[in-house]
């Protein structure tokens, strides 16, 4: 059922989620945390964060919301919506399963 | 995890999100770009201060976005393609891929057309007469009040007494009038002409909840015996005699008999009934003696208190009916009929519409499964083009969406065709059958705003009800199936054989329905023109005469000379009259008693129809004497009272039908035992599929009436004579004048109007039925053709001859017709029950009828099958394996 894109996909909006649970940010902030979380293991491809945040926005896991941003400038800010944070559970969850049981395998 | 079916929620945000990228996609579009500008604002930001020139920044920047237009686009695909777009895509879609099959399309559109042209034609007629409400203010509370015979189904009018008290006792009225429609001659510069009055008591326009255009209505001090002579004229009236002059009032109407003054002018589309009469005058009631003025001959008219239900007053009045019932014997055995007026004019053409529109909902079902059949082949034949759109990720609600929307532009297309056949039957229909349909209001019966919305609500109905089996079966595509498919005849196939068969079944089952109902209304429309009349219609004209408010003499003289000038008139070959024409709607009847009964008991009375007429009606009317004689010159006001029955009288009363000599007394002013000197023929007086019922002719000259008919046989044409009959009345009595001039053919074609129109609109539903369920089993024939091209040629070419080809192609056709026939007759036979009240002369399961629609459905679907078949079997073995 599920395509290759999926996983990809999936799991960028699994990061976006958790990033945003924390408090509402724009999306260049959002591309900035994910690399600091990350230890910059992870490269957000900066461009298709937008799509997936659209998406997700459309989806109705994420509402968006312009304001005034760090540097006194007009940006969107995305927040999670009661929909977005249980999916974030659902999808967290799923990915602890999934990440475990590929680790069992890999250092079986 | 994003599925298809999303929760409410969702959806509701995803619309609003929609809806926004639709109204407002200038706004959104701008958003996205400041988002994306901000983005790299920041990244450039970032890399200057990380030491690079300014250029090297801006170009890092872009590079680690990615491509610019290629992320936006992206975007816009995140958001989706909105469900109003992708609507406005799959219609144009449609359109362009119904423009590629236009032979599909026209026989599509064509039967929708045929299809909802004839239920918006119906709906037409049934607004106008069932729903439009009467253009009364709060018509809803208009109600009439009748009379209820306990031992009959039907109501009788009114009696003065009863109306008294009713008004009196009940507590549900806010008013309530009683009123009788009369004739009365009126006096103009060019003779006497006749005119219609209602005599109504003081609360008519109040009840109808309107007030005079111009003047005023009459008081209730104005409504007694010796009250003064006023009027208030009907607008239709005002506007032909004084041409519309505000100045009418105060001006006088010369009657034959007295003048009235008018002292108003009643609005527009006031009608009693379904006539305008032409003018209102005061009805006095004498309380101590109300039955002064008459039986129960009158219409009485009320309008519910504000609040009170129809079933209160009904309940309040059966309390009081009771009560009367006890007090008085008049009305003992008697109630009281309670209905608003609208229900109750259009109580007889209801049974009518509802069985117009069952047949045309029938029709519309076989057109629409007619068009699921078509679909489905298309959608098979579409198969590859659903399965590269599903492996291109089309979910399988976006191909049903794109299906469905085609089916809704087809109906849309089919419903626009259906409204321009609806403009135009609708038009025809109504100069077709006049006053065959009447409605209680002036207003024309068209195609409007409410039936409009009926066809847009149809149309869309009808593309869901053809649309949705299609599209469903159709994007059940397995596209590895579908694109890999190189053989025919999967089993794919088969299920669709099966599907579109049953189809198929059930149109030709419908067709049946309606072919059997078409030929019991056929076949009573010709039972009702074969029917033993009693009379001559031909050469025959009549005009009805008031002969005033005058005395006895008066009204015994004047028809007396009458008949002599009319007898003179050349081309007259005899003349005479009668009370109430055979076939005019109306009747009277009395009571009487045996000479072995005590006569003059009321509670021994036996009741029979009675006939008012002149020396002479039997031969002027064509009705053979069977014994004895007809009135003559020895009958006179003077001479021994006599009277003649009719056949059903003499068997009923008298054993052996030995009448004749026998004596009976009728009731009325100066009753007397008369002897029966002749007996005649039964006349069909009550209508064409009423049969004769026992009657009594009592002469004029010794009973005389306040109307008549005169009713007068000509050598030739007798409509010529019209004026010469009419110059004649005005020199016996220039104060005279007639109404109705009708030839007792033209009362004759009036009765077969109705069953002639349900006769006619039934046959040709049912033609359009039988053709769309053909069309059917054709288009089911020749798909199988086409699809098994190839296994014939294989077939023919191992040798096979082109006899079994067609055989065997036969034979599934006859399977189909065969299989909608049982099941169609048996549902006709389920359903004929309902339709037996408008039959005559022929029972609901009539076996003759049921064979004749059997073999015409036969004849028809062999010709169906047989075409294709007759292609499949020419096929060329060589043309046939090269297919494909």
């Amino acid at each position: 059922m599920s395509k290759p894109t999926d996983l990809v996909q999936g799991t960028l909006d699994l990061l976006i989620l958790k990033v945003i649970a924390l408090e509402p940010m724009h999306g260049w902030a959002i591309a900035i945390r994910i690399k600091q979380m990350s230890n910059s293991v992870l490269q957000v491809g900066q461009g298709s964060l937008y799509p997936a945040l659209h998406k997700l926005e459309h989806q109705a896991w994420i509402t968006a919301e312009w304001g005034e941003s760090e540097n006194g400038r007009r940006a969107k800010y995305y927040s999670l919506t009661r929909e977005g944070r249980r999916a974030l559970a659902h999808e967290s969850a799923q990915w602890e399963r999934l990440s475990a049981a590929i680790s069992s395998i890999v250092t079986a | 995890m994003n599925g298809d079916w999303e929760i409410p929620m969702q959806w509701l945000t995803r619309l609003r999100l929609q809806a926004r990228a639709l109204l407002r996609g200038v706004r959104v579009e701008e958003e996205m770009d400041e988002e994306i500008r901000y983005h790299l604002d920041r990244q450039i930001e970032v890399n200057l201060a990380a030491g690079m020139t300014p250029e090297d920044s801006r170009f890092a920047a872009l590079r680690e976005f990615g491509g610019l237009d290629q992320r936006r686009e992206e975007c816009r695909d995140a958001r989706g393609v909105s469900l109003i777009e992708s609507t406005f895509q799959d219609a144009t879609y449609a359109l362009r891929s119904l423009r590629k099959s236009p032979g599909f399309t026209t026989v599509a559109v064509l039967s929708l057309a045929l299809g909802i042209g004839a239920n918006t034609t119906i709906f037409s007629f049934v607004n106008a007469v069932l729903l439009r409400p009467l253009p009364y203010p709060e018509s809803g509370r208009l109600v009439t009040l009748r009379e209820q015979p306990s031992d009959s189904k039907g109501s009788v009018a009114v009696h003065p007494l009863n109306f008294l008290e009713w008004r009196s006792r009940s507590q549900s009225f806010e008013s309530m009038a009683l009123v009788q429609v009369i004739p009365t001659n009126l006096l103009g510069s060019e003779g006497a002409e006749q005119i219609t009055v209602a005599q109504t008591t003081s609360g008519l326009f109040q009840s109808f909840g309107v007030t005079p255009a111009i003047g005023r209505a009459f008081a209730e001090a104005e409504a007694r015996p010796d009250g003064p002579p006023v009027a208030v004229l009907s607008h239709a009236f005002w506007q032909r005699r004084f041409g519309g002059d505000p100045g009418v009032l105060g001006r006088r109407l010369e009657l034959g008999d007295g003048y009235l003054t008018v002292i108003g002018v009643a609005p527009p589309g006031l009608r009693l009934g379904l006539m305008e009469p032409d003018a209102y005058v005061p009805l006095a009631i004498d309380p101590s003696n109300p039955g002064a003025i008459g039986s129960r001959s009158f219409q009485c008219y009320g309008r519910l208190k504000p609040g009170v239900t129809i079933e209160a007053a009904r309940a309040e009045m059966a309390v009081i009916a009771a009560q009367l019932a006890r007090q008085y014997p008049l009305d003992e055995g008697y109630g009281v009929f309670v209905s608003t007026l609208h229900d109750y004019l259009v109580m007889e053409g209801r049974p009518a519409l509802r069985l117009l529109m069952a047949v045309v909902a029938m029709v519309l079902v076989i057109a629409c499964v007619n068009l699921a059949g078509l679909l489905m082949a298309r959608g098979l034949g579409r198969r590859a083009e659903l399965a590269l759109r599903t492996s291109l990720g089309a979910t399988r609600f976006r191909l049903v969406q794109q299906l469905v929307i085609e089916s809704l532009v087809l109906s849309a297309l089919g419903g626009a065709a259906g409204l321009a056949v609806a403009w135009w039957a609708t038009r025809g229909l109504v100069s077709l059958t006049g006053g065959a349909l009447a409605t209680g209001t002036s207003e024309p019966i068209r195609v409007d705003g409410t039936c409009l919305l009926f066809t847009v609500g149809i149309s869309a109905l009808t593309a869901v009800a053809f649309g949705l089996l299609p599209a469903w079966q159709a994007s059940r595509v397995d596209p590895q199936a579908a694109l890999g498919e190189r053989t025919r005849g999967g089993t794919a196939d088969r299920r669709h054989h099966r599907l579109r068969g049953a189809l198929v079944i059930a149109e030709v089952a419908l067709a049946v329905v309606l072919l059997v109902g078409a030929g019991l209304l056929l076949r009573t429309f010709s039972s009702l023109t074969s029917v033993r009349l009693g009379f001559e219609p031909a050469h025959t004209i009549t005009m009805r005469l008031f002969l005033g408010d005058r005395d006895a003499e008066y009204r015994i003289g004047v028809v007396d000379r009458i008949l002599q000038h009319v007898e003179a008139v050349p081309g007259v070959q005899a003349a005479s009259t009668i009370q109430f024409l055979p076939l005019s709607g109306m009747n009277c009847g009395t009571a009487f008693w045996l000479d072995r009964q005590p006569i003059g008991d009321a509670n021994h009375a036996l009741s029979t129809d009675c006939s008012l007429i002149s020396r002479g009606y039997f031969k002027a009317m064509g009705i053979p004497v069977l014994q004895g004689r007809g009135f003559d010159a020895r009958d006179r006001t003077g001479s021994p009272r006599v009277v003649i029955v009719n056949q059903s009288f003499a068997r009923q009363y008298f054993r052996d039908g030995r009448a004749l000599g026998q004596r009976i007394t009728v009731a009325g002013p100066g009753q007397q035992a008369a002897e029966v000197v002749g007996i005649a023929g039964d006349v069909r007086h009550n209508g064409l599929a009423v049969d004769p019922v026992p009657t009594v002719f009592l002469l004029h000259a010794q009973a005389p009436g306040y109307i008549t008919s005169l009713v007068v046989r000509a050598t030739g044409d007798p409509a010529a004579l019209a004026p010469s009959i009419r110059r004649a009345i005005g020199e016996v009595d220039p104060t005279q004048g007639v109404a109705g001039i009708r030839t007792m053919e033209e009362y004759l074609e009036e009765s077969l109007a109705r069953p002639r129109l349900y006769a006619a609109l039934v046959a040709g539903f049912a033609v359009l039925a039988l053709t769309l369920a053909m069309l059917g089993v054709y288009g089911l024939i020749a798909y199988l053709v086409t699809q098994r091209t190839h296994e014939i040629g294989i077939r023919m070419a191992l040798g096979a001859d082109r006899g079994r080809i067609f055989n065997g192609l036969f034979r599934q056709g006859a399977a189909l017709a065969l299989g909608g026939l049982a099941l169609g007759v048996g549902a006709a036979y389920a359903l004929a029950h309902l339709i037996s009240a408008l039959l005559f002369g022929v029972t609901a399961t009539d076996p003759t009828t049921y064979a004749g629609a059997a073999v015409g459905l036969l004849v028809m679907a062999l010709i169906a099958t047989a075409i294709p078949a007759r292609q499949a079997a020419r096929v060329d073995p060589m043309m046939a394996l090269r297919y494909e």
